[in-house]
């Protein structure tokens, strides 16, 4: 298949074969070197997967080819002719398109508005915009690479898939011969990942050639042709998808063999310690978020919740920690009703919270390590000495977690702020695990943390539940929720869609309930 | 459509306040006779003083929506409004009256004292970044203290001596037309200005390239940067607009009046501010924003005619409360104005 591509372009007779070459590529930042000497070519016609932790380096490299940082040292080849990229204007001109990982859209325009932004077609000699010039051209567009969408639709009224497609169609309105898609994936439900494939197929169809940056290596070996790892800013490696494996790419990535099997042994189960009754929780535009939903976890339970972002999950775990009121519906934990319970309350009941935000939620930036190690712990006897803070317990325990959790450096008087994402959330998570709490409320425990930290926390996890605690695990990512939790719902606008066996269901099915619909055929009950 | 949709808001609030009016007439012991007196001022004359007092509420109002479309908030509408409105009295004193000619020489230099003040703002803001708020609310209170103080150094007081003001001009023929000839045709330079200013605006923000990179800028300038347009020249071209603007409102305001006062709250009393407001309840549309500055504009007038009806005391203070009541009612209970994402943010461009 890769070959026929790469034959097939090669016989269109361009100097290259090559859509993008980048040799000896050097980054500097200060105090880090984000790219180290990278050789990075891709064929035309061809996938590229470009695979790696985060902090290896593929954004910095990709943002290179786009314009948006000057290399060091090094030379960027585009169809053989040496480039240097000012802005990603030049990088466009070039025929290089970047699809960001945080999509670059205006909420409030229309998708055609969207696509020509910066370009936008003229009449009356370049006086007026030309609307329905870029509606007709954005509808071509669409049709020729079988895209569906409505050129007039405005992007609030979109789902997330379709913005991922008007980005596309932004970066081939300018001309893009190589598309890089940034984590491509992360934002998708099972489903419109695989119709993100089926758009691969027909760019390449059309003669483009496709970057995409993962870190899920089931994908890259899924969709691309080649792979190339990055570590520690350095090209490991270029393999071709047919000859590698799971493992290999994992330990190239890693620099270490990576056991993929968390093994979650049957623990001993006690009474329910959280109960939730027809909870009902409005957003902050009094838009109905949660609708009615009931569940319990037991000790020593993880109650997994999977679903594409932006379906209730985010409302759910703040009505349950009590960082939102629920409009309806009971909160019992450990036999009491809390559901009027403040914050500080349920933290002194017992209840430890890894937000999915972890620099606005769980920290302050501008603190030091010692400080956010007592963040929300600031109160509860362990801590303090009357009205008093106890330093020195504080100071104990902080030292505590930043071993036990290997958080680098182990300087408590480091600022929060100078930690890599990872041992950020090394920190948070340490710090919620280690008060002994009866429920932790986990929300994308993993969020943008490196393969290494995320095996520690989901092994910590697992501790956690072997200890009798009752763990709620909130995660976008299905492979997460799916291998960690004795019980999976899946949330769709709202509600739970089904409360189901992880271990029995299957991928397909899960994605159906993710997008609202039941497997057998039945949309949901709105 | 939502363009519509605001415009047909805006009427509506300036409908409701005018019944509120008539309500309020109705119900106050005696009031009605009074209401009938007052009708009797609605005449053509009211009409055109009213349409006067709207120049500065509206270009102020439509020059703010520019500047914070653009992501840049200019709450210095008010003190660009006396900074040109001086300047505009200072020149037309130096060239020693004239002809219409100088009045024009007059508003160009208006205009220009308030283009060098917002380009400073301008800078200092997307250069600097300073705080938008702080650094308007500066403009706002040097202006206040310059421009009076400017007065004692060219004549001796706070207030300007007289130094003429636009003649109204009748367009031919259209002039002839009862009512709306008078209204609309015989009115001076700076509210003809302000008439094609305000479907000029609406095209430039809704129909112009220009006017797309202007709400991009405000919503997510780093799209706009990524798809390769400077964010620093749409917002500087933004601000600059809000202080063209605000130069014909102040300059306009004092031509029509022929004279700058610097006392109190100088000749500009707060209009600004009330433009501030206009667009708010407008949510952005420049359309709406000029109705609602003609409301407030009639409301103003009205409270100067009342004042010579006997037997009637109305405190004008009072009257000067309505605006930000209205907004406080828009912004509370409509509740459709929606400010762009990244208004009042700064934007570092990566590299």
């Amino acid at each position: 298949m890769s070959d026929q591509r790469g034959v097939r372009a090669g016989n269109e007779g361009r100097e290259s074969k090559y859509a993008v070459k980048m040799d000896g590529i050097t980054k500097r930042f200060p105090g880090v070197v984000a790219n180290d000497d990278v050789d990075f070519a891709v064929e035309r016609g061809t996938v590229h997967a470009l695979v790696g932790e985060n902090g290896a380096g593929k954004t910095t490299l990709m943002n290179i080819l786009y314009g948006l940082y000057e290399p060091t040292e090094g030379t960027v080849h585009v169809d053989g002719v040496p480039r240097e990229f000012d802005s990603p204007r030049d990088a466009m001109d070039a025929g290089i398109g970047m699809i960001h990982q945080h999509f670059m859209l205006i909420e409030p325009m229309t998708v055609a508005e969207n696509v020509v932004l910066g370009a936008e077609p003229t009449k009356l000699f370049g006086l007026l915009t030309d609307e329905d010039a870029a509606v007709e051209v954005t509808r071509d567009l669409a049709e020729k690479y079988g895209f569906d969408i409505d050129p007039t639709d405005r992007i609030r009224e979109t789902s997330v898939g379709e913005q991922q497609r008007v980005e596309i169609l932004k970066a081939l309105y300018r001309g893009a011969e190589t598309l890089i898609l940034d984590e491509p994936t992360a934002v998708l439900t099972p489903q419109e990942v695989e119709g993100l494939y089926g758009m691969f197929d027909e760019l390449l169809g059309e003669g483009k050639t496709i970057i995409f940056i993962t870190h899920k290596l089931g994908e890259a070996l899924r969709a691309a042709d080649r792979i190339s790892v990055l570590r520690d800013g350095e090209l490991i490696a270029t393999v071709r998808a047919d000859e590698t494996t799971r493992e290999d790419l994992a330990s190239m990535m890693v620099g270490r063999d990576v056991l993929f099997d968390v093994s979650s042994e049957a623990v001993e189960r006690g009474g329910a310690t959280l109960a939730v009754e027809d909870l009902v929780v409005d957003d902050d535009r009094g838009i109905r978020a949660v609708d009615g939903v009931s569940f319990s976890i037991e000790d020593g339970e993880v109650f997994g919740v999977a679903g594409v972002d932006g379906n209730g999950q985010a409302e759910l775990v703040e009505a349950l920690t009590g960082l939102r009121s629920a409009t309806s519906g009971t909160i019992t934990f450990d036999g009491e009703d809390v559901t009027d319970h403040s914050r500080r309350q349920r933290i002194a009941d017992g209840m430890s919270y890894v937000a999915e935000d972890r620099q606005h939620r769980s920290l302050v930036m501008e603190y030091d390590l010692l400080r956010n190690g007592l963040l929300g712990c600031q109160r509860l006897p362990a801590f303090s000495n009357g009205p008093l803070v106890d330093w020195e317990a504080t100071g104990q325990y902080v030292d505590d977690v930043l071993e036990q959790y290997d958080v680098r450096p182990p300087d408590r008087s480091a600022l929060a702020r100078s930690l890599s994402g990872g041992n950020q959330q090394k920190l948070v998570v340490g710090r919620e695990f280690e008060r002994d709490p009866s429920l932790v409320v986990a929300a994308q425990p993993t969020r943008g943390v490196d393969i290494g930290s995320i095996e520690f926390i989901h092994n910590r996890l697992l501790d956690l539940r072997a200890e009798g605690t009752a763990i709620l695990l909130v995660s976008s990512k299905l492979e997460e929720v799916q291998r960690l939790s004795d019980r999976m719902a899946v949330m769709y606008d709202g509600r739970f869609m089904d409360v189901v066996d992880p271990d029995e269901v299957t991928e397909e099915e899960v994605g159906l309930l993710m997008a609202g619909q039941h497997p057998d055929g039945g949309a949901g009950d709105r | 459509m939502a363009d519509q949709r605001t415009v047909r808001r805006t009427a509506g609030i300036v409908a409701g306040l005018l019944i509120a009016l008539v309500f309020l007439l109705v119900i106050v012991p005696g009031a009605l006779a009074i209401g009938l007196k007052l009708l009797g001022i609605i005449d053509a004359s009211y009409a055109r003083s009213a349409l006067r007092l709207t120049v500065p509420i509206a270009f102020a109002g439509m020059g703010g929506i520019f500047a914070e479309k653009s992501g840049v908030i200019n709450i210095g509408l008010e003190g660009l409004l006396i900074i040109s409105a001086f300047s505009a009295i200072a020149v037309m004193w130096f060239i020693g009256g004239g002809g219409a000619g100088a009045r024009i020489v007059a508003l160009f230099g208006g205009v220009l004292a308030s283009l060098v003040v917002t380009l400073l703002f301008a800078i200092i803001c997307i250069e600097f970044k300073a705080d938008q708020i702080v650094a308007g609310l500066a403009v706002w209170l040097i202006a206040l203290g310059f421009a009076p103080f400017g007065s004692i150094v060219i004549w001796e007081t706070v207030n300007s001596d007289s130094v003429g003001s636009f003649d109204p001009l009748a367009v031919p023929l259209l002039s002839e037309v009862p009512y709306v000839g008078e209204v609309l045709f015989t009115a001076t330079p700076p509210v003809y200005l302000m008439l094609a200013a305000v479907p000029f605006s609406w095209y430039l923000l809704n129909r112009t390239a220009f006017g797309k990179h202007l709400q991009a800028s405000g919503e997510d300038p780093k799209t706009l940067d990524t798809a390769g347009v400077s964010v620093r020249k749409v917002r500087y071209m933004g601000v600059l607009l809000s202080g063209l603007y605000c130069g014909i409102g102040g300059a306009g305001l004092a031509l029509n009046a022929g004279q700058f006062v610097g006392g109190g709250e100088t000749i500009t009393s707060g209009r600004g501010w009330i433009g501030l407001t206009t667009y708010l309840i407008a949510n952005y549309n420049p359309v709406g924003a000029f109705l609602a500055s003609f409301g407030f504009a009639g409301l103003d007038a009205l409270q100067l005619q009342i004042q010579r009806v006997p037997g009637v005391e109305l405190s004008s203070t009072l009257i000067e409360i309505i605006p930000y009541a209205a907004v406080l009612v828009v912004l509370a209970f409509v509740g459709k104005t929606r400010m762009p994402e990244s208004a009042g943010e700064h934007y570092e461009s990566e590299d």
